[in-house]
């Protein structure tokens, strides 16, 4: 069972290097395998025409989409084992809808706070898109723990985070109403979801502190795996849940955040990635779902993005129409042939 | 004072809730008693009367409105949930949804407050979850997934991690509820068999009256108007405090059958 388990981390990080790898490869313009051999492990300048696009472009998107990956799916996990709710996830609970209302009133309010959009803004500009979006991811998660200290069944949180979405996303859209032609074309790209957004300096930035966070969550198995027989269980455990839960919560929102803030709302990823390491493992045990869970985020994120270049050349697709196609299904097929999904 | 047996201590204690917006409940007042070593203790009381939350205060999860819950002596206020939770182990009522866990993953949660809040299962551990699966009598659905178990088995491996917990206390919560009638008396003896032969304390609530008036040494008992009783079996039966506490319209403890009869 262990050497099973092995195994398959394995080959899995054998297939998220292939993925990788095909990243770099593919995309409107055709690069040789050697080029991006060459400009990925022997050159540093970059001279070349495939060098600048392989290292400028291409790279910081496959980097970001690991990361983002990496950070969506953990926070899915995350939610899912804190409010003991396998529907729980960033956008089912309205966090990525808060995190678009800290960027929308920073953005669309940007004649005030001169902040822009593009991806060379100086480093103000995104550590501010940065702050904003976690600012509003925190501010829908605190509502939602509010709501689930209160109210304990985990169906109505849950209606309660879609209706706080839906609320939010309207306040977002008279936001729009209202602000300038620029802002609102800038805000509208964003929203729609990209990996490409990013340079390689802020690729890495998301990189390390997603792998910190990530690596953070390993200090939390025991308090993780209690949490799953629920908050009385857990105390019993000998745990503070209360701080723990905020712990987990802060966790996520940031990694909700610092994901959104670069690459606008991803859906699905952090919803489908947990169950589909759950399913694949056939457990719940923290100590094989976290690894599972950073190793599936990174290998579904840079496969969604390399199938939403494959109409290559010209067009790539959104990359929240590739996660959504690929998600749902996924989702449904493990919740049809796994287990009954418990919500009561 | 005496060489000190006594476990848990209700000192005056008053249960209930102090809510913002309803104000302060109190539910029983001034409760007075003590757990020795080696006792078994069943609370008994009507639904509804407040069984669980006397439970939720003397685990320390709904502190007391007034008076002190004393673990050991100790104030179970200043104690942390890791102090308490190697003294206290519990078996809940809660509903486990998570369908990948295996029956060892919940019985290993039982190890917890012991160890580093790493990840790492050590050998001890281990050990002590294949006793207690082996205790309880369940050792082959140690690789099972919880969730699969009937509610028998369930209840025995919850008893499995309250007893790795390694606490002179057990608190278990309508143990009984659920199960077909060979399955309460398989749990009811087994609790029978953590006291007599490992010194364990045992406090459950139940439903099923008669069967507890056979198997535990003392009484706790409930009423509607706020009032506590503890004592023996024997006593509580004697003094009419069981017809004191349950009957009504017709129905009535018969002390000489230890039924509830229609009269």
């Amino acid at each position: 069972m262990l050497a099973y388990r092995n195994i398959s981390f394995v080959i899995f990080a054998v297939v998220i290097f292939i993925l990788f790898l095909l990243n770099i490869r593919f995309g409107s313009v055709d690069l040789s395998w050697t080029e991006v051999i060459n400009s990925l492990f022997f050159s540093n300048s970059e001279s070349g025409h495939g060098e600048v696009i392989i290292l400028q472009y291409r790279l910081p998107q496959a980097i970001t989409s690991i990361s983002v990956g990496i950070g969506l799916s953990l926070a899915g996990m995350l939610l899912q084992t804190t409010f003991g709710n396998p529907l729980a996830g960033p956008s089912v609970l309205g966090i990525s809808a808060g995190s678009s209302l800290g960027v929308a009133l920073l953005v669309l309010m940007g004649g005030i706070t001169g902040v822009s959009m593009g991806s060379n803004s100086i480093f103000f500009g995104d550590f501010g898109i940065v702050v904003a979006a976690f600012i509003g991811a925190l501010a829908v998660l605190l509502i939602i723990i509010f709501v689930s200290g209160r109210i304990g069944n985990a169906v109505t949180v849950l209606i309660i985070g879609i209706m706080i979405g839906y609320l939010v996303s309207a306040v977002v859209g008279t936001l729009q109403f209202f602000s300038s032609s620029e802002d609102l074309h800038s805000f509208i790209l964003w929203g729609l979801g990209s990996f490409s957004n990013t340079n390689i300096s802020q690729s890495l930035t998301i990189l390390i502190l997603t792998l910190l966070i990530s690596l953070t969550t390993l200090f939390f198995i025991k308090p993780l795996n209690a949490l799953l027989l629920g908050y009385r269980y857990a105390v019993s455990s000998g745990f503070n849940v209360k701080i723990l839960q905020t712990v987990f919560i802060l966790f996520s929102g940031l990694l909700i955040a610092l994901g959104t803030a670069f690459t606008g709302p991803i859906a699905f990823i952090g919803l489908a990635v947990p169950h589909i390491a759950r399913s694949y493992f056939r457990t719940s045990n923290h100590s094989v779902l976290i690894p599972a869970v950073i190793l599936f985020g990174a290998g579904f994120s840079l496969l969604c993005n390399l199938i939403s270049k494959l109409p290559g050349y010209d067009a790539s697709l959104p990359i929240n129409a590739v996660t959504s196609i690929i998600g749902a299904p996924i989702v449904i097929w493990v919740i049809i042939k796994g287990r009954r999904l418990d919500i009561g | 004072m005496e060489p000190d047996k006594t476990l848990l201590e209700l000192a005056g204690v008053d249960t209930g809730y102090n809510n913002s917006s309803t104000g302060i409940k109190v539910l029983h007042s001034d409760i007075r008693c003590k757990v020795k070593k080696g006792e078994f203790i069943a609370l008994l009381g009507p639904n509804g009367v407040g069984k669980s939350s006397l439970i939720k205060t003397i685990t320390g999860m709904l502190p007391s409105l007034t008076g002190n819950v004393l673990i050991k002596g100790k104030d179970i206020r200043h104690m942390s949930n890791r102090e308490i939770a190697s003294e206290v182990a519990v078996v809940l009522t809660d509903k486990i949804s998570d369908t990948y866990l295996t029956a060892k993953d919940v019985v290993l949660t039982g190890r917890y407050p012991y160890g580093s809040f790493l990840g790492k299962v050590t050998k001890v551990d281990i050990d002590k979850v294949i006793e207690g699966f082996e205790v309880v009598g369940a050792k082959s659905i140690m690789n099972r997934y919880f969730y699969s178990l009937s509610d028998g088995e369930k209840q025995k491996v919850l008893l499995a991690r309250a007893l790795v917990q390694d606490t002179p206390l057990i608190i278990l919560d309508e143990p009984t509820a659920f199960i077909d009638s060979p399955g309460k008396i398989q749990i009811m003896s087994l609790l029978d068999q953590l006291v007599n032969n490992h010194n364990k304390s045992v406090i459950i609530t139940t439903h099923d009256t008669d069967m507890a008036l056979k198997n535990v040494s003392t009484l706790w008992l409930l009423g509607f108007n706020k009032e506590f009783y503890s004592g023996s079996v024997s006593s509580m039966v004697e003094q009419g405090i069981i017809n004191r506490v349950f009957d009504r319209d017709g129905v009535s403890f018969n002390k000489n059958s230890l039924r509830f009869e229609n009269i």
